[in-house]
């Protein structure tokens, strides 16, 4: 008893056998609680039931059986379709790179004019960036008429939100000496941005371009559903005609392109960016370790006078790749322009049809269709909840079995990840409109498709964070005598939980743009509602929608950018 | 006539810190000065109000005639291609070759932006040649900044001031980041266009010695105030010193090796 009494501190140590809670713990239970209850609550809300699960599944099956075989009839038209789905990529991230430099510069807090302006900059950014490229191809089809006008204006602008965010960021974290250093020479602000910045930000442009031009790839052919030029148009039209073997065909030529694209683009980003990033490769960079080098200590002058010197700067290799990748991609923008038969000029006369179309959707007018708006909102919620869930449930042992630390079997790895290959290669729409084919219009067949896409894109993203995993807890965990499985639970997946959980809102944040515009093609939420008031020409009504998806994704990407500085 | 003149000037930053208290200085045309003073002394605050990129908030700067507080943005940017300025950390573009860098110098005198050197006029190509050739560095000129070593790198970053033709050179702690070696080399290298350009400069430096034998006359800071102003043939080295040593007796030595400065390039490498 004495003893107790002289050292309270050791038997108050003994007394916590819990770990104390952390802000990280805390806000981590309390996003899985979130999740759970969300799921519980959306899957009442659209009549999901197991049930209906399976029952699905047959229906589809039922719709297999009259699109197998595939047919290839319009196979030249689906060809020449997809590569004006490919032109249209191009153009529109164009279009995007050329609008948001300006936008980037005046919303990175270090080139912008004053606050006003950094302010109305961010906001266009990230305007753009919640609002799904589909609405703003549903909108332009209305106001520039159909075709690949406005399926390239809408790439264009959606674009520009992730490009601009990402190019203002950059800008950003530029070296603030170098311009300090231009500004004392007596240079403008102008001519800081374009000596200082601009070169120091170009790697990164690079980068950007190209991986938006890859998503972009993927999202243009889409855009013919809604009439927006491409692909998507013949596809709907063999649905509509019940030629469902036509359709299949249409679907594999879509589903071969984009993963012939992605195999294409990583070859071309492995070339390009690795070059970018080590110019003048090995070399130079030998040169810039050795620093105090024996003949720099003397001072050398030139012998031959500067005069005879050349005053333009010589072609070495590195500036001849330069050029020809430049002349590569303005090669690629000529063919891309002419294929579509689409003047640079008139791409730019319409950002004025823009502005018109964007004039006609002021004031919103949330009343007239209320209860709709909610409704078709909440039902859009619902949708993601359910197809997150549900694509977790799938992608769990997909994501576990494609991660190459886990699994000692090279068959399986390979296996999972070719399924998941194979999921994530037909763009979410796409499988929307056959599963509403199937089984009828209304949220369920829509959270079908996206549960597809989920399980395929989740499950990468599960391998990949698995893989990061530090291995050397897991070698000390299994040296104490604990089976493979204990292991993988006491070592590898806590340290995989941050990175998990971060990736859950990640994907929640997508799925909830993918299901506002699932209605589109009659796959439930507010899609729909967003649709019927463009044809009935309730251009005001279509704002107060559109204002109602921004608030509500930005309101999550708010949400998920604060979670994630939390946990991880 | 003066080419410098500050008057009572204080300074306190927005976050409260004053890092100027009531400094006066006058630098008359074509004098050599020496600003000394441990690191956070002011030094360098002092240094960018005489071109304008601070601005006091009480006092006066003229510079070169000129009353810097009241210059309108175009009158700065006059005035800034007058003086030039040379940092502790370079500020080259890294990605850009030494030419190009040289090149921006002359900006303060063209309009409008230049991207790449095929854009500036011949004219000015030949004089960055000729700059380059000045500090020895003129079989490097297409060469990319960020290859270059740490002395080269301030040679280059001199070479564009001497495009400003400037009448005042300001210098941030030239040699603080080199090596002992290249430092001797760089100041060599300033010290003889000084000379031959006959220019008035202010130049902050860590190192006492060095000071010394360059510089016409010391000026001493310490936690803003200016408390050594000598010619140098009036001091020894000793009297130099005690700007550093006169320090409180409550702070402990620690506390003086916490603030050294960091020994990074300057050079960016996006």
């Amino acid at each position: 008893m004495i003893t107790r009494t002289e050292s309270p501190s050791t038997s108050r140590h003994f007394t916590q056998l819990r770990p104390p809670l952390t802000r990280q713990s805390v806000v981590t239970r309390l996003l899985v609680g979130f999740f759970l209850i969300g799921t519980i609550w959306a899957w009442g809300r659209i009549d999901m039931s197991l049930t209906r699960i399976f029952g699905g599944i047959g229906d589809i099956n039922n719709l297999l059986q009259y699109m197998l075989p595939p047919s290839f009839g319009s196979f030249r038209t689906a060809i020449t379709l997809t590569f004006e789905t490919l032109w249209m990529a191009v153009i529109g991230t164009f279009l995007a790179l050329v609008l948001s430099v300006p936008l980037a510069l005046g919303a990175a807090r270090n080139t912008t004019v004053n606050a006003p302006v950094m302010f109305v900059c961010r906001g266009f950014i990230a305007m753009t960036r919640a609002i799904p490229d589909l609405i703003f191809a549903a909108v332009f089809v209305r106001s520039v008429g159909i075709g690949v006008l406005p399926g390239v204006l809408a790439l264009g602008m959606h674009s520009i939100g992730m490009i601009g965010k990402l190019l203002a960021d950059s800008i950003e974290q530029s070296d603030p000496m170098v311009t300090e250093a231009l500004k004392s020479t007596g240079a403008s602000k102008r001519q800081v941005i374009t000596t200082s910045i601009i070169p120091q930000v170009m790697p990164s442009f690079i980068g950007i371009a190209l991986y938006r031009l890859d998503i972009n790839l993927r999202s243009s052919t889409v855009l013919g559903l809604v009439g927006a030029g491409g692909v998507g148009f013949l596809l709907k039209k063999h649905l509509g005609q019940l030629e469902y073997d036509l359709a299949l065909g249409v679907v594999i030529v879509v589903f071969v392109f984009i993963s012939a694209m992605e195999f294409l683009s990583s070859l071309v980003r492995g070339t390009l960016i690795g070059d970018t990033t080590t110019p003048g490769s090995k070399f130079s960079l030998l040169r810039r370790s050795s620093m105090p080098q024996k003949a720099d200590s003397r001072v050398h002058f030139a012998q031959v006078s500067p005069k005879a010197k050349s005053l333009t700067p010589p072609w070495t290799t590195d500036r001849t790749k330069k050029l020809t990748y430049g002349i590569i991609f303005l090669g690629l923008l000529l063919i891309s322009f002419t294929q579509v038969n689409l003047n640079p000029g008139e791409l730019f006369f319409a950002l004025d049809d823009i502005w018109r179309s964007a004039n006609l959707l002021l004031p919103p007018d949330f009343s007239t269709a209320f209860n709709g708006i909610k409704n078709g909102m909440i039902e859009s919620i619902a949708v993601a909840f359910v197809s997150t869930a549900l694509g977790l449930i799938l992608s769990l042992p997909l994501g576990l079995f494609a991660a190459r630390n886990i699994v000692a079997r090279k068959s399986i790895g390979a296996i999972a990840r070719f399924v998941m290959l194979f999921l994530r290669g037909t763009p979410d729409l796409i499988v929307a409109v056959i599963f509403v084919a199937a089984m009828g219009l209304g949220p369920v067949p829509g959270t079908f498709a996206l549960v597809i896409g989920t399980a395929g894109f989740f499950g990468k993203l599960i391998a990949d964070s698995i893989e990061e995993v530090d291995p050397m807890p897991r070698e000390a965990v299994f040296a104490t005598g604990a089976t493979r499985v204990q292991e993988v639970f006491t070592s590898v997946i806590p340290q995989a939980m941050p990175a998990l959980i971060s990736n859950l809102l990640y994907v929640l944040d997508i799925n909830l743009r993918s299901s506002a515009i699932l209605g589109i093609v009659g796959g439930g939420g507010i899609g729909f509602l967003l649709f019927n008031s463009l044809r009935v020409l309730q251009f005001e009504t279509t704002g107060a929608i559109i204002v109602t998806i921004f608030v509500v994704v930005y309101l999550i990407e708010l949400v998920a950018g604060y979670v994630r500085k939390i946990i991880l | 006539m003066n080419a410098v003149d500050v008057h009572n000037v204080t300074k306190v930053f927005p976050n409260g810190t004053r890092a100027l208290h009531d400094v006066s200085l006058s630098v008359p045309e074509g004098q050599m000065i020496a600003l000394v003073g441990l690191s956070g002394s002011g030094k360098s605050t002092l240094l960018r109000h005489i071109n304008g990129l601070l601005m006091p908030s009480s006092g006066q700067v003229h510079t070169l005639g000129k009353n810097v507080g009241d210059a309108s943005r175009r009158e700065l940017r006059e005035l800034r291609r007058d003086v030039g300025f040379v940092f502790q950390q370079f500020g080259l573009v890294g990605r850009i070759s030494a030419m190009e860098n040289v090149l921006s110098g002359a900006l303060g005198s063209l309009k409008g932006p230049r991207f790449g050197v095929s854009m500036y006029p011949k004219a000015l190509r030949r004089q960055a040649l000729e700059n380059l050739d000045r500090v020895g560095l003129a079989d490097q000129a297409f060469q990319r900044a960020d290859t270059l070593s740490g002395g080269q790198m301030q040679r280059v970053a001199i070479a564009r001031s001497l495009m400003q033709s400037p009448k005042l050179l300001l210098a941030d702690e030239p040699v603080a980041s080199l090596d002992p070696e290249s430092s001797a080399q760089v100041m060599d290298i300033l010290f003889r266009i000084v000379i031959e350009d006959q220019l008035t400069v202010i130049c902050t430096l860590h190192q006492v010695e060095l000071a010394m034998g360059w510089a016409k006359r010391i000026v001493g800071l310490r936690d803003g105030v200016v408390v050594l102003d000598q010619m140098v043939s009036d001091i020894d080295q000793s009297d130099v010193m005690e700007v550093y040593r006169r320090v409180e007796p409550e702070r402990s030595p620690q506390e003086l090796i916490i603030i050294d400065k960091s020994p990074s390039t300057g050079v960016s490498h996006p």
